[in-house]
């Protein structure tokens, strides 16, 4: 080798060093490999495989942000917003029946009581289906009652994400039926929205424990982990009746915000969500309040309870509220509000 | 019929082409109103009960609507012989009107017409100005503007304003301003004032007329009101035996679907109608039952 190329080639050489030095640098992607994260910087993913737990089917290899953020706007907007794909509904978006924050304080406790506490503080819509938040870490979906509505469409979907994204687009959004690399992106977009460590309600003491067990017995420290989330969804449907509990004096406050960030949350005029609006006045506390003990669509326990279903010619419908959406307390408090502002 | 289909497409190429727009401005749009401040349900739907109201279509909403007047109730040709006029069809409009924005309507109809002025294809555009605010803006502004085309054969009597000797002859056109308010959540209140114009009328006749109404919608309660307009021609010449508009009307919501029940002296379901062919006169018993039935897809 003459001294020229020599020179030349070490001289490309160190380039590429420094290069590859500084490109994890500016791509902003830079992590020092050997550098132990504490248990509660992890995702809660990351925590279970760590400890051993089985990959979920819908487990990524890989986050993408691109691929999230696709995610995110057809999560938002029913479309990416470059125009590059249809929309998967005209009639719904996702954020119409599902947060995309959390709605309890606890990931552990996802109780109508819990939510409605949480969601008031902090100004959560009161929404019929689970929130995207921790959606990546669940283990079930469709689970309960909700075989009573769809049948045995929801079978493929109790242990497969992918397959309860199709069946929401199809049925609960009554929308096309997504591609393969739309659920895909939305799959990045719930994974953006894991669960982390620090988010799970530990106190002190079981912290101190969780890390004690995690250095000496993975397999109780993943038993405890399990406990501090919740894996499934439950549904359970209930009665269309004005729910009976005796002494219970319903609250207005939690109905009012059931009535403002649930009902108006879809049924506010010029949301355009459903045919059906209603308003914060008069008029809409009135006709709610005559048909309270109604056996129609227009009885708020009724609709709230059953829902309706989509029809040719009306394809928009109303998902119902299980009892680990709203409890039956919550309904009565929700009347009584309703029964209240009629009156004044 | 070679003029008529140009003419057709003259009349939907009048309107802009709002559909070209991207994605992004579509979606800006809606992220950057803040929609909870406006004022609401001031009307049932787009129309009062023969005219147009200020309520607007929203974005990517169509609307089919079937409207029916009869025979007159009363006087000399109702009764029961007639069974109060439901035996003879005054005039039958079928229409698709769609939302390009929130604040753009385009229409398409076609109606039996009344008097000379029959089988007609009707289009408008209306574009939303202002609009009433919780707090802000005290009321609504909007503009309508509307064609018609009479597509029957021309009439062999050189006289008849219906002889339409050249195409042109065909077409009328409405221009008007509404304004309107909700003042409370029962009662709503609307101006209008406009121009109407025929290329071509009868010797006594007046080719463009101005023209001035009011109209009030009171809500009994979450799907009954009642509602009342009346639409009033200044420059009429008193030769014409033609009368002034005076409609009230009953409207039933079901939440997709609008049902109107109307009571007027007018024939016409179309502004450029009913506004210089409306003869008949309330007190001579000369009013006629009709309804208007609208179901809005979201498309």
């Amino acid at each position: 080798m003459s001294k020229k190329s020599f020179v030349s080639i070490s001289a490309l050489l160190g380039l590429a060093c420094v290069y590859g030095f500084i490109w994890p640098f500016h791509e902003g992607k830079f992590e020092l490999a050997d550098k132990p994260k504490n248990n509660s910087e992890k995702s809660l993913e990351e925590a279970l495989l760590e400890l051993g737990d089985d990959k979920a089917i819908h487990y990524l290899g890989a986050f993408d942000p691109d691929s999230a953020k696709m995610g995110e706007e057809m999560v938002k907007f029913g479309r990416i917003q470059d125009g590059s794909n249809k929309r998967i509904s005209k009639f719904f978006v996702c954020t119409d029946c599902h947060n995309i924050q959390p709605e309890s304080a606890d990931p552990g406790d996802e109780s109508p009581e819990a939510v409605l506490e949480y969601g008031m503080q902090n100004d959560v819509p009161f929404l019929p289906a689970s929130t995207f938040y921790g959606m990546y870490n669940k283990k079930h979906w469709y689970n309960g009652d909700y075989d009573k509505k769809y049948g045995e469409l929801v079978a493929p979907t109790r242990d497969t994400l992918e397959n309860a994204i199709q069946l929401c687009a199809v049925q609960c959004s009554q929308g096309r039926p997504m591609e393969r690399w739309e659920i895909r992106a939305v799959l990045h977009y719930y994974k953006s929205l894991e669960i982390q460590v620090s988010d799970l309600n530990f106190t002190d003491a079981e912290l101190d424990e969780f890390e004690r067990l995690v250095a000496s017995n993975k397999e109780q420290a993943l038993e405890m982990l399990r406990t501090k989330y919740n894996p499934i969804n439950d549904a359970k449907f209930a009665s269309t009746d004005l729910p009976e509990i005796e002494g219970y004096q319903p609250i207005l406050a939690h109905g009012e915000y059931i009535y403002n960030a649930g009902c108006l949350h879809c049924h506010a005029v010029g949301r355009e969500i459903t045919n059906f609006d209603l308003m914060d006045d008069k008029l809409s506390y009135k006709f709610l309040a005559k048909r309270i003990h109604d056996h129609s669509t227009f009885a708020v326990p009724y609709i709230t309870r059953k829902g309706t279903y989509a029809v040719s010619g009306r394809r928009q419908y109303m998902p119902q509220y299980s009892l680990q959406k709203m409890s039956q307390e919550q309904m009565l408090d929700l009347v009584a509000f309703i029964m209240s502002k009629a009156k004044e | 019929m070679k003029n008529l289909l140009s003419l057709i497409t003259l009349l939907l190429l009048f309107q802009p082409s709002f559909g070209q727009d991207s994605v992004e401005e579509e979606l800006e749009v809606n992220k950057t109103v803040d929609y909870s401040n406006f004022v609401y349900e001031s009307w049932a739907g787009t129309r009062v009960l023969n005219n147009h109201s200020t309520e607007m279509l929203p974005w990517r909403n169509l609307e089919f609507i079937v409207a029916h007047k009869f025979g007159d109730i009363a006087g000399d040709a109702g009764g029961v012989y007639n069974f109060y006029g439901l035996d003879n069809v005054a005039d039958v409009r079928i229409a698709f009107e769609y939302g390009f924005r929130d604040n753009i309507n385009v229409g398409l109809g076609r109606s039996k017409g009344v008097g000379v002025t029959t089988q007609v294809i009707d289009s408008y555009f209306k574009y939303r100005v202002l609009r009433q605010e919780v707090e802000g803006m005290p009321l609504s502004l909007t503009y309508v503007g509307s064609a018609v085309l009479p597509y029957k054969r021309a009439d062999l009597d050189s006289s008849s304003a219906g002889s339409y000797q050249k195409f042109t002859h065909r077409l009328g056109f409405t221009n008007q301003l509404l304004i309107g308010r909700k003042f409370h959540e029962r009662f709503t209140a609307q101006l209008n004032v406009g121009v109407n114009h025929r290329n071509y009328v009868a010797d006594l006749d007046e080719n463009t007329l101005f023209f001035a109404g009011a109209s009030g919608r009171f809500r009994i309660n979450k799907w009954l009101g009642i509602v009342g307009e009346y639409n009033h021609v200044f420059n009429r010449p008193v030769e014409m035996v033609h009368t002034n508009s005076l409609s009230f009307g009953i409207e039933l919501l079901t939440g997709g679907h609008n049902f109107t029940l109307i009571f007027s002296n007018s024939k016409g379901l179309n502004e450029n109608i009913f506004l210089n062919q409306t003869t008949s006169n309330w007190l001579d018993g000369q009013f006629r039952f009709g309804f208007s039935i609208n179901r809005r897809f979201k498309l």
